[in-house]
């Protein structure tokens, strides 16, 4: 049974749609991502899934909950992440942490936990003081405080700098580690390729694809993408007619290839037969990027 | 006996009672409150100025003569209560709007609405703390001014008693309507002052209610506090001032639990 179940999900703010018709599923012990741009519906997305806003259309489960209904016993085992929270001020870090932890049945120890999310010299640190790194991992820490068997990350690099976003990630992949199920909403594509198993794609309050980060590259059809001069003439036709190449196109004595994953295998083979070296071969992966570009721009065209 | 086979299993069946809210949560919540007053300067003055206040009123030498036109009582007997009625109308007034303010102003009832804590627990709380603060703050203010200072105890116990605590309710009911609304510790404090003034003023903080044009006493059986203080002093008709008290605790709840936003 899905850990989450998004069913046909609907949701609307005074008449504007915000989710349209969501649906996916996570499975236990997964990482699973919502991608998407801005105002794609995601946070919406997140926020049902939270028990904070009431779905207008659809049904959503958590661990066979109902996250309006059941919404006390939902907050016991769903660890939350949300964008924009904020906490008192004047408030110290092992106090936040103690104050939630006595909210739970079963609160994880709060000295382990901070010293996992490199807080342990913070903890008498008030939040205010904290930057925005601390404020980020102290967040994560409240979200993992009830021990909770599923987490819901929302944009949670947004706002950090490099270093302290790649600790973050290693943070996330910690956690699922120990067997708990992460839902991750980023706009991040290198956080999606690097931390999701699979991914939804969701654009305009639409599921636009449900895939692995690299199943999703794939899609866009511009698997792989290779150019080199060849040692020798080399026929236009021969290139053309290996299944894996799409296009070709040539430029000042360069070829350029454009086609499915296995692109660069089935020419360097081509090659090695007719003994054509290719210089300067220059090889481009189809990144998760370009599927996001084009399978966002495409549901725009419609 | 047949009646004794059930299975010890069925002493296991966990019966859940999902409360939105375990005693313990609620008392961290209580203590999250009290450290966050303790760390906000504003907080002391609260509960100084009326003890301080009290201590210079009971120590100036003339201010415990009977006067005729305080209707034979002493300066101190009409200030006692006076000065008590600062406690609960500041902690009404600024404390409770300011403090849930700062909370939405910063998005922490974001962060409590996803935790089994829902932030009715945490308005709960901070209604609890501000509760017990004002029942400190006028015990202190009256047992220095009765007991210390020798004011004369107003003959109607239950009435004072009923009084301040249906007063207490009032302001609170109203003070919610900015905690309900305010979006900034600034906007709370400007939308709480005004009323405050009015029952300091109504309360004789600035000039003695018996030295009030007759007009203005009537109005002030209609302000909380100028209420309590005609209770207090046994002045016109008790029911019709509990009624006063009662009337703007129902409306003011009203009002803050149909404008209450918690983001």
């Amino acid at each position: 049974m899905p850990v989450i179940e998004v069913d046909r999900l609907h949701k609307e703010y005074r008449g504007v749609i915000a989710v349209d018709e969501v649906s996916f599923a996570v499975e236990q012990g997964e990482i699973f991502g919502i991608l998407g741009p801005n105002g794609a519906g995601k946070t919406t997305t997140v926020e049902c899934i939270s028990g904070l806003r009431a779905p207008d259309g659809g049904s959503v489960r958590v661990l066979g909950l109902d996250p309006r209904a059941d919404r006390d016993e939902l907050h016991q085992t769903v660890g939350v992440q949300l964008q924009e929270a904020g906490l008192p001020e004047k408030l110290k870090v092992r106090e936040t942490m103690e104050l939630f932890a006595s909210f739970y049945r079963e609160p994880a120890e709060i000295a382990p936990l901070l010293r996992r999310l490199g807080l342990a010299d913070k903890a008498e640190a008030r939040y205010k003081k904290l930057s925005g790194g601390q404020k980020q991992r102290l967040a994560i820490a409240l979200a993992l405080v009830g021990n909770p068997r599923v987490v819901v990350l929302d944009e949670l690099t947004t706002g950090l700098d490099p270093h302290a976003r790649r600790e973050t990630w290693g943070l996330v992949e910690q956690v699922r580690e120990v067997g708990v199920t992460v839902l991750l909403v980023t706009h991040f594509m290198e956080e999606a390729e690097r931390l999701c198993d699979r991914l939804a794609l969701i654009d305009r309050g639409r599921v636009v694809a449900v895939d692995t980060p690299a199943g999703l590259a794939e899609r866009t059809g511009g698997g792989q993408r290779m150019r080199f001069r060849p040692s020798a003439p080399l026929e236009d036709a021969e290139l053309l007619a290996l299944p894996e190449v799409d296009s070709l196109t040539r430029r000042d004595g360069r070829i350029e290839l454009v086609g499915t994953s296995n692109l660069v295998q089935a020419v360097t083979s081509l090659l090695a037969r007719r003994q054509i070296i290719a210089d300067g071969l220059r090889i481009e992966q189809a990144t998760l990027d370009d599927a996001f570009i084009s399978l966002t721009d495409h549901a725009q065209e419609n | 006996m047949s009646a004794t086979t059930a299975s010890p299993l069925s002493a296991d069946v966990r019966v859940s009672p999902r409360r939105r809210i375990t005693a313990r949560g609620f008392r961290a919540l209580m203590g999250m409150h009290v450290k966050l007053f303790s760390r906000e300067p504003g907080v002391a003055i609260i509960v100084l100025v009326p003890i301080v206040l009290m201590v210079i009123f009971g120590s100036i030498p003339g201010t415990k003569k009977p006067q005729a036109d305080l209707g034979g009582r002493s300066v101190l007997d009409v200030y006692v209560p006076t000065i008590a009625a600062m406690v609960p109308l500041m902690i009404a007034c600024t404390a409770l709007p300011t403090a849930m303010a700062s909370f939405r102003e910063r998005n922490a009832l974001r962060r409590f609405s996803v935790s089994p804590v829902l932030p009715g627990g945490m308005l709960a709380a901070l209604v609890a703390v501000l509760s017990s603060m004002a029942l400190v703050g006028v015990l202190i203010v009256v047992v220095l001014g009765l007991a210390v200072f020798g004011a004369h105890a107003p003959t109607n116990l239950g009435a004072v008693i009923s009084a301040f605590v249906l007063g207490f309710t009032a302001v609170m009911a109203v003070g919610m309507i900015a905690a309900a609304r305010a979006t900034s510790s600034g906007m709370a404090t400007g939308m709480g002052t005004p009323f405050m003034i009015l029952n300091f003023f109504f309360s004789g903080l600035y000039v003695p209610v018996a030295q009030l044009p007759h007009a203005f006493q009537t109005i002030g059986e209609f302000v909380p506090f100028g209420a309590v203080m005609d209770a207090w002093s046994g002045e016109g008709i008790l029911w019709q001032h509990l009624a006063v008290l009662a009337g703007y605790t129902v409306f003011g709840g009203f009002l803050s639990a149909k404008l209450f936003r918690w983001e």
